[in-house]
């Protein structure tokens, strides 16, 4: 096991999804659940004479963050890039399922219980959705695991965490986008198809994915900040994620409502009024979107510390 | 096509390090691999099961895992790999931070 203290002052975007999910939590605290040691592989990667892995790719347990019991699952973008198969999104469903099941026996069994003591689900995305080996299997993962943020709605938190190297890319963009609250590093990268796959799709003019500095402005934390995507920018550190995971764990589940960017009609308009701007303005960077936004030097902002850019910056409002 | 297990027993000469708890260690990476140490009886012996997409590198397992347990002295542990084309270097270096985990 990883030193929990060590474990905070490391980089998030360095850390394995074992060391995520165990530093997220108090110390101490977390007990993995449908671990390595129950050897719940794919069977599909078997026929296919494909590596697997014990855990299938997708860490799952529950800990706790103050009184909060805190149900985590999180993804090894290192196995077949964090790829969803049909075992690590059976396992993402039942965590988050038996996060909606012990949130109504708490209040079952005491009426009165302080918001601060019910469960709240975090995700630590790394993936580039689906698991292709598994095409059907893996898709219908995707579903289900949007079915239960609906069940948890209005019951359980369900918190999106994105700042490892792969990112959050493919069907499980959509997923991230369902959750009540996301908080990434600038590091942390979202959105569906990924920038390789868009330049073979439409060629290198219309986005080279070689260049680094056009991803992150493009797909990275801070555009995502600017855009509204994304709630919060935290350095990136386990200890920085968790202490927003923590912040958050203060507030009752309704209090989440106003985090959420789509699952409203005045959302939809919302994105709609986006989409519009999108139409009028005709970007040809997101740095054109950043000036929008009021941000007079978007380039110097960019480069700047993300400390300072986040007093700086002015986020999109529609 | 289907993948590759291979299984065999090996015995330490100076066989007498037991383990206090299992372990699991790695990540199933391209060139990389994760292992699980568990504590089990078998007249102080080693049992290893490897699972791998590559064929025809049996002896080689044999050796590397072999050389890992004759060096600790392991007695009455279970070994099981999940391997996806690491190098022998690889293989050993990780057999011994698994280890290693166990003493932290």
């Amino acid at each position: 096991m990883p030193n929990w203290s060590k474990l905070q002052t490391r980089s998030f975007l360095e850390s394995s999804a074992r060391e995520r999910a165990l530093g997220l939590v108090d110390e101490g605290t977390f007990t993995e659940l449908a671990g390595p040691f129950d050897r719940m592989s794919s069977p599909h990667l078997v026929a296919l004479g494909e590596a697997v892995e014990f855990d299938d790719g997708v860490v799952t347990g529950v800990g706790r963050i103050g009184k909060r019991p805190v149900f985590v699952i999180s993804q090894e973008g290192r196995f077949i890039g964090g790829a969803v198969g049909e075992v690590g999104g059976a396992k993402m469903v039942t965590t988050i399922d038996l996060a909606v099941a012990f949130a109504e026996e708490l209040r079952a069994a005491n009426p009165k219980i302080a918001a601060d003591e019910l469960p709240l689900v975090a995700i630590s995305f790394e993936t580039g959705g689906v698991r292709l080996h598994e095409s059907n299997a893996g898709l219908l993962a995707h579903a289900e695991v949007m079915d239960a943020f609906q069940r948890a709605r209005g019951k359980v938190p369900v918190v999106a965490l994105i700042g490892s190297r792969i990112g959050c890319f493919g069907g499980m963009g959509f997923v991230a986008a369902a959750t009540d609250v996301i908080v990434m590093s600038e590091f942390g990268r979202l959105g569906l198809t990924g920038p390789e796959v868009i330049e073979e799709e439409m060629g290198k003019d219309e986005f080279d994915a070689s260049n680094r500095a056009l991803v992150y402005r493009t797909t990275g934390g801070r555009h995502k900040y600017i855009m509204g995507d994304c709630n919060f920018l935290v350095d990136d550190r386990v200890a920085a994620f968790r202490a927003q995971v923590a912040e958050l764990c203060r507030l009752p589940v309704a209090d989440f409502e106003q985090f959420r960017r789509i699952g409203s009609a005045a959302l939809v308009e919302k994105q709609m009024r986006l989409v519009a701007l999108a139409a009028e303005m005709q970007p040809k960077d997101a740095y054109d979107v950043w000036r929008r936004a009021g941000n007079n030097d978007p380039a110097g902002l960019g480069d700047a510390p993300v400390d300072d850019f986040r007093k700086q910056a002015q986020r999109l409002s529609v | 096509m289907a993948l590759n297990t291979l299984e065999f027993d090996c015995k330490a000469e100076a066989a007498s390090v037991r383990l206090a708890a299992p372990v699991h260690y790695g990540v199933v990476g391209s060139g990389d691999l994760e292992v699980i140490l568990e504590p089990c009886d078998l007249g102080g012996g080693v049992k290893v099961k490897v699972t791998t997409p590559i064929s025809g590198f049996d002896a080689v397992w044999r050796k590397v895992v072999e050389t890992f347990v004759n060096r600790a002295r392991l007695a009455d542990v279970a070994i099981d790999i999940n391997d996806n084309n690491a190098s022998p270097a690889v293989v050993s270096m990780r057999l011994q931070q698994a280890l290693a985990e166990t003493a932290a």
